[in-house]
């Protein structure tokens, strides 16, 4: 992820990111796109449903 | 006699029993708040007329011979994420200070209120809760009474604070990720993150609608429960809030721990944490007799689906914020937040099913105990100041993910009083945690003012 990504990716959702910020929002993006890449490798079975809700 | 030591039950059973006045009490803690906050930087708003007038009313009851309540005449302050009647709701941002005052109280905040405590003040926290320092820009960072050159930890580091440095016998705070939980630990006090649905969050400014919980912070266990006892309970205003009645906690506390199943967790939190900890598990674990280890799977992936669920929640509620205030979040979260705002949808909605599956595998696990010992943090309280952006490597709390309650307990006897770690979770719904910290050896309020020690 560099800054050229945040940028077009923040104008898709009507953001601006500040120049001196893209950076840092690059290097938080990707830290997410890690956590994503650990959730994705995991072989979920096709029937799990979204856990949407929980009741004691 | 009441001091910065003495418990919430044991203040409202003095003040119930005659032995001592509301209006002392709170005037005593509004005094010790005078004289170390100024240090501690856990306030952010003391409400001194208001809790003297309300100090009085309740004085008068007793007088009149009516019942004020189980909490009657205890001093506690809230996290400033939680709606306060007459008071602007800060979530420890800028851009809200300029909002109007609440016009009601949080159901948490009423609710203690309606059991005869006494609200003293505003917390301070990490900017909309989403940080695990409290090293806030806006207003300041709150230090940790245990060593003031030391985070209290986040994001209800102005809760765990004002509870440890002695300031009040409780306190209401907020947990995500671990945001009562991390700040207990490392400030040394009792912290308790509810079952999911157990705790209205009406009227609290949410960070992540699907993991936001409401808890006290507390000077013992007995403190924990009696807070829990007079919040719990359906709310219509929560929609995420169970329709069933919780079974009251407190009532529980004198059973011991016959008959409960207790396991140590493994794997994940064993391989993360510094001896130390482990060892204060090791002696929680040979007291109460428990020497079988589980290990939840996959725990390393359920802390990047939290993490990913709670960035997509937050980032969401405060996109219009960050379209027209950017300038205006703290350094702290605004890029974070701003990066949460560019997350796939699919990735949200991947970690949300990984979550069903996980959710199933911890249930699996509680079918064989009924409570998980482990340490809350794996790490002492860290420095305040340049390394605070070490992303929250001290915060590794157990219970992330899944819905079950778990008690933070202090385990002073570390050697050292900058931060003590050690974790109950049990089934969801189940009381096992809080009779498991009950029951342990030398289960007592931790000292503030920065000396004194924890319990052991």
């Amino acid at each position: 992820v560099d800054e050229t990504d945040v940028e077009r990716l923040a104008a898709h959702v009507g953001l601006t990111i500040p120049p001196g910020s893209r950076a840092a929002v690059a290097q938080h993006l990707a830290t997410l796109l890690a956590a994503v890449r650990v959730v994705e490798e995991f072989p979920l079975p096709e029937t799990t449903d979204p856990a949407w809700r929980f009741e004691p | 006699v009441i001091d910065a030591t003495t418990s919430a039950p044991a203040i409202a059973a003095a003040v119930r029993a005659g032995k001592t006045r509301a209006r002392e009490v709170v005037a005593g803690a509004l005094e010790r708040i005078a004289q170390r906050d100024r240090t501690l930087n856990a306030f952010t708003a003391v409400l001194r007329e208001a809790a003297l007038a309300d100090a009085d009313a309740i004085d008068r009851r007793l007088a009149a011979g009516e019942d004020p309540g189980p909490l009657a005449g205890v001093p506690f302050a809230a996290k400033n994420l939680f709606d306060v009647a007459g008071l602007t709701t800060l979530a420890g941002s800028k851009i809200n200070a300029d909002r109007p005052p609440a016009t009601r109280d949080a159901t948490a905040v009423a609710r203690l209120r309606a059991a005869g405590a006494v609200l003293i003040g505003a917390l301070n926290m990490d900017e909309y809760a989403y940080g695990f320092s409290t090293e806030n820009t806006h207003y300041g960072p709150t230090r940790n009474p245990r060593d003031t050159s030391r985070m209290a930890g986040g994001s209800s580091g102005g809760s765990a604070a004002a509870v440890a440095g002695g300031l009040v016998p409780l306190a209401l705070g907020t947990d995500t990720n671990g945001s009562i939980r991390v700040p207990a630990a490392l400030c040394g006090v009792f912290g308790l993150k509810p079952t999911f649905g157990r705790v209205s969050r009406a009227g609290v400014v949410p960070l992540a609608w699907s993991f936001d919980h409401v808890g006290p912070l507390a000077r013992d266990v007995a403190g924990l429960a009696a807070a829990f006892d007079a919040i719990a309970g359906p709310d219509p205003r929560d929609p995420a809030c169970s329709t069933q009645p919780p079974a009251r906690c407190s009532d529980a506390l004198t059973r011991g721990i016959d008959g409960l199943r207790i396991a140590i967790a493994g794997g994940h939190f064993a391989r993360l944490a510094a001896d130390e900890a482990l060892a204060a598990v090791g002696r929680v674990a040979a007291a109460l007799g428990a020497r079988h280890e589980v290990s939840l799977p996959e725990t390393h992936r359920a802390r990047a689906a939290a993490q990913v669920i709670t960035a997509g929640e937050a980032g969401a509620y405060h996109l219009a914020s960050l379209r027209t205030r950017a300038a205006d979040f703290d350094p702290m979260t605004r890029e974070r937040l701003l990066a949460a705002t560019l997350l796939p949808a699919a990735a949200y909605v991947r970690a949300q099913r990984f979550r069903a599956w996980y959710r199933a595998r911890v249930a699996e696990a509680f079918r064989e105990v009924d409570v998980l010992l482990a340490p809350t943090t794996p790490w002492p309280a860290p420095a305040l100041g340049p390394d605070r952006r070490h992303g929250g490597r001290h915060a590794e709390p157990p219970g992330r993910l899944h819905p079950a309650p778990v008690v933070h307990r202090p385990a002073g006897d570390l050697g050292t009083d900058r931060g003590s770690r050690r974790a109950a979770s049990g089934r969801p719904a189940h009381r096992g945690a809080l009779q498991r910290g009950r029951a342990l050896p030398g289960c007592r309020p931790a000292r503030g003012g920065g000396g004194g020690g924890g319990p052991p």
